[in-house]
């Protein structure tokens, strides 16, 4: 049947890239946090500048991320209702006292990691990861609860959030270390040691890249079979106007491609192949964010 | 079920008769005038398809507002209570408290909420709560100019909108996502409740930042 809509009101698009952001901050610091404190308590010494990086890293971008959030706001002087007007059946609640408990515990974390004794950092470490991945798995609560969108009321978006949040992690490790390593690192002994951490470091990468890739391959394939406004977002993203960012970067760019790189004989073992490995992972798990947020709000309602 | 003695609650329900819609978008205009709606936003409107192939074709409206939920998404999601609801049903937003998270209007299954955009901050139909509390009904009802808008209490059976949901088939859209709307449709058009139908797969790239 030939239909046209003569007439229609289609509202505002009410999240855009500054909530995308925000999801990407968040995850890079929940990502950097667990891999420090495994680093941290994982015993080898060679580990504990990895975890001093991490340390460092997440506190740092979690300062940041909600002022994505608070700009967002159409009212942002208004951002201390949160605090005070509670309503626990949104996850935005929970969240406000995560992205204040978690980045308080990061600092505290961070400094039992420079300062010692080892022994609290270890605490304050353990103690932190479930605060880390909460802080990060909330985010995808906020998606996967509203339900009027096809693309993100499904129940592995936390999940998928949460394993994209230690892939983009584990790259931003690696290209800070990278950076430390040819640049600040003057032993040559020292700095080989140090490039066998950060190539191991890649190899772990891949491993979460590849749980990531099939996660999104199921989100995919049970989207494609069941409503029709689930079967039209994916449309877009595989054909439509998100082909771009999502096959191509963040798929392609951000998954395959670096998969290769960190898997291959020879580039494996190079610290330049496996930095641009995490600098494409970090562009895609950007795209991701973007994908979900904005192509989530691009199919109509009504 | 109510039993003999028991007092009977309040609850207010729109049934839209679509036999009786001409499109004529007069209560999308007596919206604006009531509420003092601002340019570029609409609480009220009328979706128009076009169906069919000359000389067999059709239009099917679809007037659309806030189904001011039983179930609401929208009031379980605000993390700061600005949305609430009235007894009698009626789905209110606190515009004093709404710090413009645009949640709501992300959670919404039928895209119904918009941020005024002279004050900032979300706002969406809600029957013109401050007509029905004097007795009158909402503009759009008052003014329609087929009668297709009914407005009244359903849990009263005395009521002309329980009357005419008792026996009529009507429908509601979306029940699948148990947000239990209160806007009943009469005659409604399979293809112009369907987002889909005649979408030409636009990206949404404005507004949001
Ligand atoms: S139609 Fe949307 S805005 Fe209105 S009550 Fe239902 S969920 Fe809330
Ligand atoms: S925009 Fe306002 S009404 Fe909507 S969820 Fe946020 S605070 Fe609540």
């Amino acid at each position: 049947m030939d239909v046209q809509i003569i007439y229609n009101i289609p509202h505002e698009r009410p999240l855009g890239y500054l909530i995308a952001t925000y999801f990407y901050l968040t995850g890079l610091s929940a990502g950097s946090f667990v891999v420090s404190v495994i680093a941290t308590i994982g015993g080898k010494v060679e580990y504990k500048p990895l975890g001093k990086i991490g340390a460092v890293l997440a506190p740092i971008l979690l300062i940041f991320a909600p002022i994505n959030l608070i700009l967002d706001l159409e009212r942002p002087l208004r951002f201390w209702h949160l605090f005070v007007y509670l309503n626990f059946t949104s996850p935005i609640t929970y969240g406000t006292f995560l992205l204040t408990a978690y980045p308080l515990s990061g600092l505290i974390y961070a400094w039992f990691v420079f300062k010692g004794p080892q022994k609290m950092a270890n605490f304050f470490g353990i103690l932190g990861i479930p605060l880390a991945i909460c802080t990060h798995g909330y985010t995808g609560f906020i998606l996967a609860l509203g339900k009027g969108r096809a693309l993100w009321s499904t129940a592995l978006m936390p999940s998928l959030f949460i394993v994209s949040a230690m892939v983009s992690g584990i790259a931003l490790l690696i290209l800070i270390a990278s950076i430390r390593n040819r640049f600040f690192l003057k032993n040559p002994e020292e700095r080989e040691k140090d490039k066998g951490l950060i190539t191991g470091l890649g190899k772990f990468m891949g491993g979460i890249i590849i749980m990531d890739l099939f996660m999104v391959f199921n989100a995919i394939l049970v989207l494609l079979t069941s409503t029709k406004e689930a079967y039209e977002v994916v449309k877009l993203m595989l054909f439509g106007s998100f082909s771009l960012e999502f096959l191509w970067i963040e798929i392609f760019l951000g998954g395959i491609v670096p998969l290769f790189l960190v898997f291959n004989k020879k580039t494996s073992k190079s610290l330049t192949w496996v930095t641009i490995a995490s600098i494409l992972t970090l562009i895609g798990v950007y795209s991701m964010r973007v994908v979900v947020v904005i192509a989530g709000q691009s199919v109509p309602l009504h | 079920m109510i039993r003999k003695g028991e007092k009977r609650k309040k609850r207010y329900g729109f049934l839209i008769d679509l036999r009786r819609c001409i499109g004529c978008h007069t209560c999308s205009v007596s919206c604006k005038a009531e509420n003092g709606v601002p340019l570029k936003v609409f609480r009220s409107w009328v979706k128009i398809i076009e169906k069919g192939k000359y000389p067999n074709v059709s239009r099917s409206f679809l007037p659309s507002l806030c189904n001011n939920c039983d179930s609401p998404i929208c009031l379980k999601n605000c993390p700061v209570k600005a949305t609430w609801q009235r007894n009698d049903g009626i789905v209110m937003i606190d515009e004093h408290r709404c710090i413009g998270c645009k949640y709501c209007m992300a959670s919404c299954p039928y895209d119904v909420r918009h941020i005024n955009p002279l004050k900032k901050y979300v706002q969406k139909c809600y029957w013109c709560y401050h007509r029905v509390d004097k007795e009158l009904v909402p503009a759009c009802v008052e003014v329609c100019i087929g009668r297709a808008r009914i407005f009244g209490d359903i849990n009263d059976p005395n009521s002309e909108i329980a009357q005419l949901i008792a026996t009529n088939p009507v429908q509601v859209l979306k029940p699948e996502l148990a947000t239990e709307p209160r806007v009943y449709y009469i005659g409604l058009d399979l293809d112009v409740m369907d987002p889909m139908k005649g979408w030409k797969g636009w990206r949404h790239d404005d507004g949001g930042e």
